[in-house]
């Protein structure tokens, strides 16, 4: 049985530790968890899961005490886990954060949604508008500002 | 739909780095469930709570239960939970037992969520300063002194008095009003808010335009106490002047007092005019135009996000990159990053949409979606089903008209399959119900009664898409704006027309007809005209985003004015930036940089633009979707002060050059003098230039410096460091340069000896005559536009009076043009300084990526169409407004010619011009045609014939 926290395992295979528990919460990984936020982890397991997600054994030799070579015949079955996952450091996120739902705000929400990204716009007060809406009319066209 | 809004939220926690960001929000309960709540205000009814309403500035009471105002986003209903009765004092739920939709929910304990981003947009505004501590202007204690967003909520149809103007003491209507300019700015004697707020000029001017139409008949005396008038915008300075022709009174003096008005009502101030004269005089009214301040709020923000701010608590950012915080991915706009009006905070915002996204245009499109709809219904040949919706809009109409005889009427009418009233028709749970009674009932047409399809067509449009109609096949009757809103004291009268508003509604509804948008393929590739730096900024932007970008320069240097500034308003050097952007643009493989190059013609429009260039006697063909203008604009040469006549009279520009290249090439003056405002703001060039007030702040300040010896006098009009640009003007009054106004019938007289120059003023203050000895004399030269004649008759896109381009909308639009796909940036639009050049550049960038990134266009459907009927007499062409009509000829069978019109549907507004003007019915305007009109009008005179 192998006595591990998620942070240690996602350092070792290289994975955001939300990765790591989300294979335990599909039960890809079979781990029982216990206290201090540790999981325990079946040595053979932790074998299977590793050749199954193409990981080199020597990798977890440490945490498993054990350096069995993989026999081709026990060569990965399923598409492995590890390569699907995107990786933290490959490709930006494509979303972007406004704070503020003023009139400047709304406007970049505005030209960053309709060129593709996704926005999210947080405000304080329970709706947007800002100072704007408070205005009666704008210079120099007195035009409504609502 | 790509926009999550996340309300009454705030930002706690953040780190990552750019392209990842980590963003903790804590959302606080709203306590009304957003998906339920329908905004029908019954729990706001039935609340028994009542608290100051900030909105109106706490001028009147709103409930606990509340919405911000009538047209708030998202229209739901929010629980304060600090006055709530119930959640301070565990007793009421009155709001509950009422709610309809069971939407209340105190069990609503917010939460706490994690946000992945790639970029940050910090814009969280500005808040009001606060005069209450200040006693001498008695604001707090005399109930008649108002701040200035106060009275704008007293103006205002939404306010506390329905936009009835009345003072706050008796809720009379005041005869007499005074402002009192730069209350918490410029000033660092009583706050520390040395910098100019830059708005508050013109919207006092604005005030005073509004308070004139609210009295009508019976005139309100309106005085205007200021400092220097600031009105450095495009437009401006004829608004400043228009009013000064209204009789509203502008004087420069600085009340230091305000006083209770006798009776208790009113004011009384004690003012010294410029000649030395001390006046009381009595006002119904104060206003304090106040300033704008850092909101508190936003140093806590500053914090969490780990940026810089200047000292007085805005944004830290450079001028030579506005939008750019001091942390990478991290983008600062608004009023957070200096006080500015409305137009440079959409600019701004803009501009920042585009610093954000351009880190980001590997990964664009990944996390958004796009809607899709199921298959058209082919209704053709189908007999007209007609659903219609009246809507009771709350108490909106519901008040005023009668709704149910509304439906009863509309029951009775031809084709009507299906009636209903709904409390909102535009709720979501409406939308969906609309979709299932078109399923249920096989609606093909559907008539909606309720407010303006301006904003609300699209709503209801994407319903029947999603039911799978047409979106044509709807017609709104406005029975709200149109009709509860403005006949609110007859009820009976407003019934009975909002039941003719219908009536034409199901009438024009039976013969509408499936409509096709139209499609148009985008190039993605953009044109820049301008190698100034606007040109240079928009054409990395757009390369860097991604689109293939051609830059036309029509000299032979890129660069433009830049290329003569030594340093920019905070004293960053412009040369080696300069030197760097050029070469960024030159190396860049997507831009092709075209100099001595001249557009000739300009086919097409939005989406697919064809022009001809001639590059260097070469003439090239480039295809493209979007255009940036930049043309710029330059010093002009004046014609005034011996300019020309004598080397010692010299332009800002001239007296850099030298100041430049020889720090010392003035060490052997005794004086130096400049004169402001030379072609700026007179009758041939009736706008002010914008940047030469600070131009001259840096140049004094630089001679003051290096030789302390010279004496440096500025013969001013009104000084205009705008915004931060104030401390530049405290700098030199501290450094000694002498400041003496003069007036526009007033100008200094400027002559000539061997030994110097003489200027001849009066000094306002000492009110006697001077004459200044100097050795040179600096002239502040107007800004005047380049000359763009050919390409605004190439593009039809328009200028104002003074030569600028102007843009569609002045607030909305800043970088648009009224033609679309063609934006604006620069000093093209306006005199400007770098940093705001560059803001425009970014966010013409940002506008036309939306319009570059999509792939094809959707246009709206409503478009000229031209008949058999059309016998070419071209009559329609002359009133086109869009030029989307010309003229073709066809050869018939046996040879002869025909000629007909023919319509550019990508030009075509729709307007309808060409339909009212063919005298033989040879052009309509689809889902307008004249049978649904003659339909339209018939079913209106229908109670008139009975």
């Amino acid at each position: 049985m192998i006595d591990i926290r998620i942070g240690q395992l996602a350092q070792t295979f290289d994975v955001h530790r939300n990765t790591i528990g989300n294979w335990i919460k599909s039960g890809r990984l079979r781990a029982v968890s216990t206290v201090g936020k540790r999981y325990l982890i079946e040595k053979e397991e932790m074998i299977r899961f590793c050749m199954s997600a193409g990981i080199p054994l020597q990798r977890i030799a440490a945490l498993t005490g054990s350096d069995v070579p993989p026999s081709p015949s026990e060569r990965p079955i399923i598409p492995s886990p590890i390569k699907r996952e995107v990786r933290m450091s490959a490709k930006p996120i494509g979303a972007v954060m406004v704070v503020g739902g003023g009139i400047a705000g709304i406007q970049a929400s505005l030209d960053l949604a309709n060129s593709g990204y996704a926005v999210h716009l947080v405000e304080r007060s329970a709706g947007i508008g800002g100072a704007m809406a408070q205005l009666d009319k704008t210079y120099p066209t007195n035009d409504c500002a609502m | 739909m790509n926009i999550q809004l996340h309300t009454l939220s705030e930002v706690t926690g953040f780190n990552g780095r750019p392209g990842h960001f980590t963003v903790t929000v804590q959302k606080h309960p709203r306590y009304i469930d957003m998906d339920k709540c329908i905004a029908c205000g019954l729990c706001a009814e039935k609340c028994p709570k009542k608290v100051p309403d900030e909105f109106n500035m706490g001028l009147n009471k709103r409930k606990a239960a509340y919405i911000k105002y009538g047209q708030a986003v998202p229209l739901k209903y929010v629980i304060d939970g600090q006055a709530c009765i119930y959640l301070t004092r565990g007793k009421c739920r009155a709001c509950e037992k009422f709610c309809p939709t069971g939407a209340i929910n105190f069990e609503d304990k917010g939460e706490t969520v994690q946000l992945q981003v790639g970029s940050v947009i910090l814009a969280p505004g500005y808040k009001p300063f606060d005069p209450t501590g200040w006693d001498f202007y008695g604001y707090g204690q005399i109930s008649d002194v108002v701040t200035s967003l106060e009275y704008e909520r007293l103006l205002s149809a939404g306010g506390p008095h329905m936009g009835h103007l009345v003072r706050p003491s008796d809720e009379t209507e005041p005869r007499s009003v005074a402002w009192i300019q730069c209350v918490g700015s410029r000033n660092t004697n009583n706050c520390d808010n040395g910098y100019c707020s830059s708005v508050c000029c013109m919207y006092a001017i604005k005030q005073t335009l509004i308070t004139a139409e609210h009295a009508g008949a019976h005139s309100i005396q309106q005085t205007v106490f200021y400092m220097d008038m600031r009105s450095p915008g495009k437009e401006f300075e004829r608004y400043y002047e228009n009013a000064k022709t209204r009789g509203i009174r502008f004087l420069r003096s600085r009340p230091h007092t305000i006083l209770p008005g006798p009776g208790g009502n009113g004011v009384c101030m004690r003012y010294v005019t410029e000649d030395g004269a001390v006046h009381d005089e009595n006002f119904d009214m104060a206003v304090l135009s106040v300033g704008l301040a850092p909101a508190p709020e936003s140093r806590q923000l500053a914090a969490t996000f780990g940026i810089d701010l200047d000292p007085y608590g805005f944004a830290q950012s450079a001028n030579l990159s506005p939008v750019n915080s001091s942390r990478a991915g991290v983008f600062v706009t608004g009023a957070f990053q200096a006080p500015k009006a409305i137009p440079r905070s959409v600019t701004q915002a803009s501009a920042a949409a585009a610093a954000a996204a351009e880190a980001l245009h590997a990964v664009r499109g990944t996390l958004t979606r796009r809607k899709s709809y199921p298959v058209e219904i082919n209704v053709h040949g189908q007999a007209p089903r007609i659903g219609v919706f009246v809507c009771s809009c709350g108490i909106n109409i519901a008040g005023v008209v009668d709704v149910k005889a509304v439906a009863e009427h509309a029951r009775t009418l031809p084709h009507v399959v299906l009636v209903e009233n709904n409390l909102f028709t535009c709720s979501v749970d409406t939308q969906d119900q609309i979709a299932a009674r078109v399923r249920e009932h096989q609606l093909n047409r559907i008539v909606i009664a309720a407010c303006t399809p301006r904003t609300h067509e699209p709503l209801f449009q994407d319903t029947l898409r999603e039911a799978g109609l047409n979106g044509y096949l709807i017609e709104m009757a406005n029975i709200r704006n149109q009709n509860s809103w403005v006949h609110q004291r007859e009820p009976a009268a407003a019934t009975a027309k909002a039941k003719d508003q219908v009536r034409m509604a199901v009438a024009k509804a039976a013969l509408a007809d499936p409509l096709e948008t139209l499609t148009v393929q985008v190039d993605p590739k953009a044109l820049v005209i301008g190698g100034g730096v606007a040109g240079l900024t928009a054409a990395l932007g757009l390369a860097e985003q991604g689109y293939a970008t051609v830059l036309l320069e029509k000299s032979a240097q890129l660069g433009g004015n830049a290329r003569r500034i030594a340093f920019t308003a905070k004293g960053e050097a412009v040369q080696p930036w300069l030197e760097h952007l050029v070469a960024q643009v030159r190396n860049h493989p997507a831009i092709e940089v075209l100099t001595e190059a001249r557009m000739k013609t300009a086919q097409g429009s939005v989406g697919h633009f064809v022009s001809d260039i001639d590059v260097n006697g070469h003439v090239r063909t480039i295809h493209y979707g979007a255009a940036v203008l930049a043309t710029g604009a330059a010093e002009s040469c004046p014609n005034e002060y011996l300019y020309g006549q004598d080397e010692r009279v010299l332009t800002q520009l001239a007296l850099d050059r030298r100041f430049d290249t020889d720090p010392d090439a003035f060490a052997g003056d005794g004086s130096i003098a400049f004169i402001q405002c030379v072609g700026s703001r007179d009758a041939q060039r009736p706008y002010c230039s914008r940047i030469c007030c600070t131009h001259t702040m840096r140049s004094a300040i630089a001679l003051r410096e290096r030789h302390p010896h010279i004496n440096v006098y500025v013969l001013f009009r009104d000084i205009r460091t705008y915004g931060k640009r104030e401390a530049l003007y405290q700098r030199a009054r501290e450094l000694g340069v002498v400041f003496i106004r003069y007036t526009r019938d007033r100008k200094p007289h400027v002559t000539a000896d061997a030994d110097s120059l003489s200027v001849a003023c009066t000094d306002p203050i000492l009110q006697m005559p001077l004459v200044l000895k100097v050795d040179h004399l600096v002239l502040a030269a107007a800004i005047e536009p380049n000359a763009t004649e050919e390409l605004v008759s190439i593009y039809k896109c328009g200028i104002n009076a003074d030569g600028f381009l102007n843009e569609a909308h002045p607030k909305l639009r800043p970088v648009d043009l009224a033609v679309d796909g063609l934006f604006v940036c620069g000093m093209a639009n306006y005199p400007q300084p770098i940093e705001e050049s560059l803001a425009q550049a970014q966010a013409a960038v940002a506008r036309a990526c939306v319009l570059l990134s999509q792939q094809e266009m959707q246009l709206d459907a409503i478009k000229s169409m031209v008949t058999d009927r059309c016998d070419g007499c071209a009559l329609c062409l002359d009133v086109c407004p869009y030029r989307a009509i010309r003229l073709v000829e066809a050869v018939g069978q046996n040879g002869s010619t025909t000629r007909r019109v023919a319509t550019d549907p990508a030009l075509c507004k729709g307007c309808g011009l060409c339909a009212a003007t063919c005298p033989k019915g040879g052009i309509f305007v689809q889902g307008f045609t004249p049978d649904q009109l003659r339909a339209q009008v018939t079913a209106a005179l229908q109670v008139v014939n009975e």
